[in-house]
């Protein structure tokens, strides 16, 4: 049974939302925030050089690539600066090797919807650039590369929201951990070139352009308090003009 | 002591100001804000360093801190999570067992975890081993030669290891279910292994990068019937035919020689050491061991010194039971050869809060290792925000991570260059300092630890819900 004020609101995509006097829109379905912890495992794969380092990419689990591209965004969340991956970093501090480095850092997370799709991406430019400086193939690095994975358990918060003035609260509210499980992992487990986030905004409430918004935020260049406070500013801004509009 | 604002505190959530200022751009050094100026004239502190006050009791400890009293550094959020990975525990028990109960890290960080581990209703025993001096001579010299000394192991040495172990197997219980041993000494007691379903756990806190052979192979087979073993870092692990996890070390916030502090008794401190809070301070907080490399940084301190104006504070113990020791103190006082600015100071072992004060009053702190194992210290020096210049060796790296939370140098030369820099470009060292402490308080505090130990046992023990990566 509706309240007397609500008004049923049909999105574009047909999804049933309902929204209230102040014609805040609530979802049917509404957001759960959960976060994730990881234990981190040493594997028995090490480099020293560059051809080591492809031998282990090509027989790391699917665990270790998450772990090296995707678990640094979490452990060095508060580094704007030279952390889009291990792999970068490692080409770049202990091997000397800048244009590796830097095509290394190209590789966008967010572009790709399966482990596979990436390890295949990483050993491409390992190889190519192996290919082309011969000479590095073999040269020792100055560290070594330890292949790494991690062990992930997810964790329910009390925090869930139905509209997005709560959705807001939640997010200034969760530990960066679930910010990163939405944000950045959540790519691999909806296998779409997007986040929890985005997706139950276009969805749910049928906010697709302030979906797309969120989507945009470049995880890169910025600390994840700086991915955090963005996308707040651009839900509050979204939900003052809905006040406004009304 | 009369309230004032305290010192160490940071807001994480402020990156607004980058890395790479403008050269030339000197502001005053963070360190410098809200100081309380030295009460001593220069001839004052030049007298004090002469006869510098050490406190010659220890002083009274603080109450253990609860769990709660964590949620204004790491957040409620993160102490929420770990209270639910532990209530998912709940009713199971655990025992760790070590070599001792006083002295050293790691009765330093269980004296912490247990009680913290046991508010969180994951009831968690202590034991330790017990045993005679032989026992301990031998585990002296195992401890030397898995650090990669020479070592002469024969069949009565491991006689007398095996024979402790099991005495210690018969005195002990172990009905809990997990079991955590930590080191080398106890680690024969997995022969104790019986509960069904009993999981345990070999916790090793030293580097085994490049151990005596012998030994190790003495030991390997006893270490591969644990069901999951412990490293602090990837570079100290052994190739075993078990599951390795990475626990980094970890400083306890809240301990005296990392809670903040009142800024008069920073005041106090320097004045007692003779510190002159007026001009740059530059420590490093060691034992006096070769490995630390003291003389070192006194030579690195006298290159500087031509280009930037500052003080050099040495401050260690160990020189008084340590016949080594007071031999490398000696040598440190000949390389410093009376310049009346650099500062010796042999500090008995309860000398945590100065420890605490006079890194806080650092403008740098600097950790010149030619070894070391994690480097607690450095971690110290990171949580206050203090701009680090330390050795590229163990497990330092994973602290420092150059021009990021600090900088790395391998040579005297190095060393003298980042303090030169360091001190004549402030705001690039307060973003260094700022880094590190974010760092620390997600990788290296205690309740990172907690959560680690927690996510472990509800793994081994069945509990977890593990999300594959897709």
């Amino acid at each position: 049974m509706w309240p007397v004020t609500a008004i049923e609101v049909l999105s574009q995509e047909g999804t049933l939302m309902v929204a209230n006097q102040s014609n805040t829109l609530t979802a049917k379905k509404e957001f759960v925030f959960n976060s994730a912890a990881y234990l981190l495992r040493i594997g028995t794969e090490r480099a020293h050089t560059l051809n080591e380092l492809l031998e282990g990419l090509r027989v790391v689990p699917d665990s270790s690539i998450f772990q090296h591209m995707f678990q640094t965004l979490a452990e060095h969340h508060y580094i704007r600066e030279g952390f889009s991956n291990d792999f970068a970093h490692w080409a770049f501090f202990s091997c000397n090797e800048t244009g590796l480095a830097e095509r290394l850092a190209g590789i966008d997370v967010r572009e790709y919807t399966s482990i596979k799709e990436m390890r295949q991406r990483i050993i491409q430019v390992i190889e190519e650039y192996v290919k082309r400086n011969s000479a590095s193939a073999d040269r020792k690095a100055l560290e070594t590369f330890y292949f790494c994975s991690s062990d992930t358990v997810v964790i329910p918060t009390t925090i869930s929201a139905r509209n997005l003035d709560d959705f807001v609260d939640g997010l200034r509210r969760v530990s960066l951990h679930s910010i990163h499980y939405h944000f950045i992992n959540a790519r691999l487990r909806i296998k779409l070139n997007s986040n929890d986030f985005s997706q139950w905004l276009n969805e749910e409430l049928g906010l697709g352009a302030l979906a797309d918004k969120f989507e945009a935020i470049d995880i890169y260049t910025s600390t994840l308090n700086g991915v955090r406070r963005q996308m707040v500013k651009l839900a509050e801004s979204e939900s003052e003009h809905a006040r406004v509009a009304a | 002591m009369s309230k004032k604002p305290v010192q160490n505190t940071t807001d994480p959530t402020n990156d607004s100001a980058s890395l790479g200022v403008a050269e030339g751009k000197r502001t005053e050094s963070a360190s410098k804000v809200n100081r309380v100026p030295s009460s001593l004239d220069t001839a004052g502190l030049m007298e004090r360093r002469k006869s510098p006050r050490i406190a010659t009791t220890p002083p009274a400890p603080d109450a253990p801190p609860k769990f709660d009293d964590y949620g204004p550094i790491v957040g409620e959020a993160e102490l929420s999570e770990i209270r639910y990975v532990a209530d998912t525990l709940r009713g199971r028990t655990v025992k760790m067992v070590n070599s001792t109960a006083v002295g050293g890290g790691v009765a330093e960080i269980l004296n912490r975890l247990i009680p913290l581990m046991n508010e969180l209703e994951v009831p968690t025993k202590w034991d330790v081993i017990t045993g005679g001096n032989d026992f301990f001579e031998v585990t002296k010299g195992f401890h030397n030669a898995l650090h990669g000394e020479q070592y002469e192991l024969t069949q009565a040495i491991k006689d007398i290891f095996l024979s402790y172990n099991e005495q210690n197997r018969e005195r002990m219980t172990f009905d809990e279910d997990v079991v955590v041993i930590h080191d080398p000494q106890p680690a024969n007691l997995i022969k104790s292994r019986g509960k069904k379903g009993q999981k345990w756990v070999w916790r090793c806190h030293i580097d085994l990068s490049n151990p005596h052979a012998g030994v190790w192979e003495f030991l390997r087979p006893m270490v591969e019937q644990y069901d999951a073993t412990i490293w602090s870092s990837p570079a100290f692990t052994r190739q075993v035919k078990v599951p390795q996890y990475l626990f980094y070390p970890s400083i306890d916030p809240l301990s005296q020689k990392n809670k903040p502090i009142e800024e008069n008794y920073v005041a106090k401190v320097c004045d007692d050491f003779g510190i002159d809070r007026n001009r740059p301070i530059i420590t490093q907080i060691s034992r006096f061991d070769r490995l630390k490399d003291p003389v070192g940084v006194v030579q690195a301190y006298k290159m500087a010194r031509k280009y930037v104006d500052c003080q050099l504070v040495l401050a260690g113990g160990g020189a008084s039971d340590d016949p080594e020791g007071a031999v490398v103190l000696a040598e440190v006082q000949e390389a410093a050869g009376g310049d009346p600015d650099i500062i010796i100071l042999n500090l008995p072992p309860w000398s945590a809060l100065e420890i605490n004060a006079i890194q806080m009053a650092s403008d740098i702190v600097i950790q010149k290792s030619l070894r070391e194992g994690f480097g607690l210290t450095v971690t110290e020096a990171l949580w206050k925000s203090k701009p680090v210049i330390a050795g590229a060796v163990g497990g330092i790296p994973t602290q420092v991570i150059h021009k990021l939370t600090g900088m790395l140098v391998h040579s005297v030369e190095g060393c003298a260059y980042q303090i030169r820099y360091l001190l004549t470009h402030p705001e690039f060292a307060a973003q260094l300092g700022r880094n590190g402490r974010e760092h620390v308080r997600e990788n290296f505090l205690i309740t990172s630890n907690m959560k680690r130990w927690l996510l472990l046992y509800q793994l081994m023990l069945g509990v977890a819900k593990k999300e594959k990566a897709a």
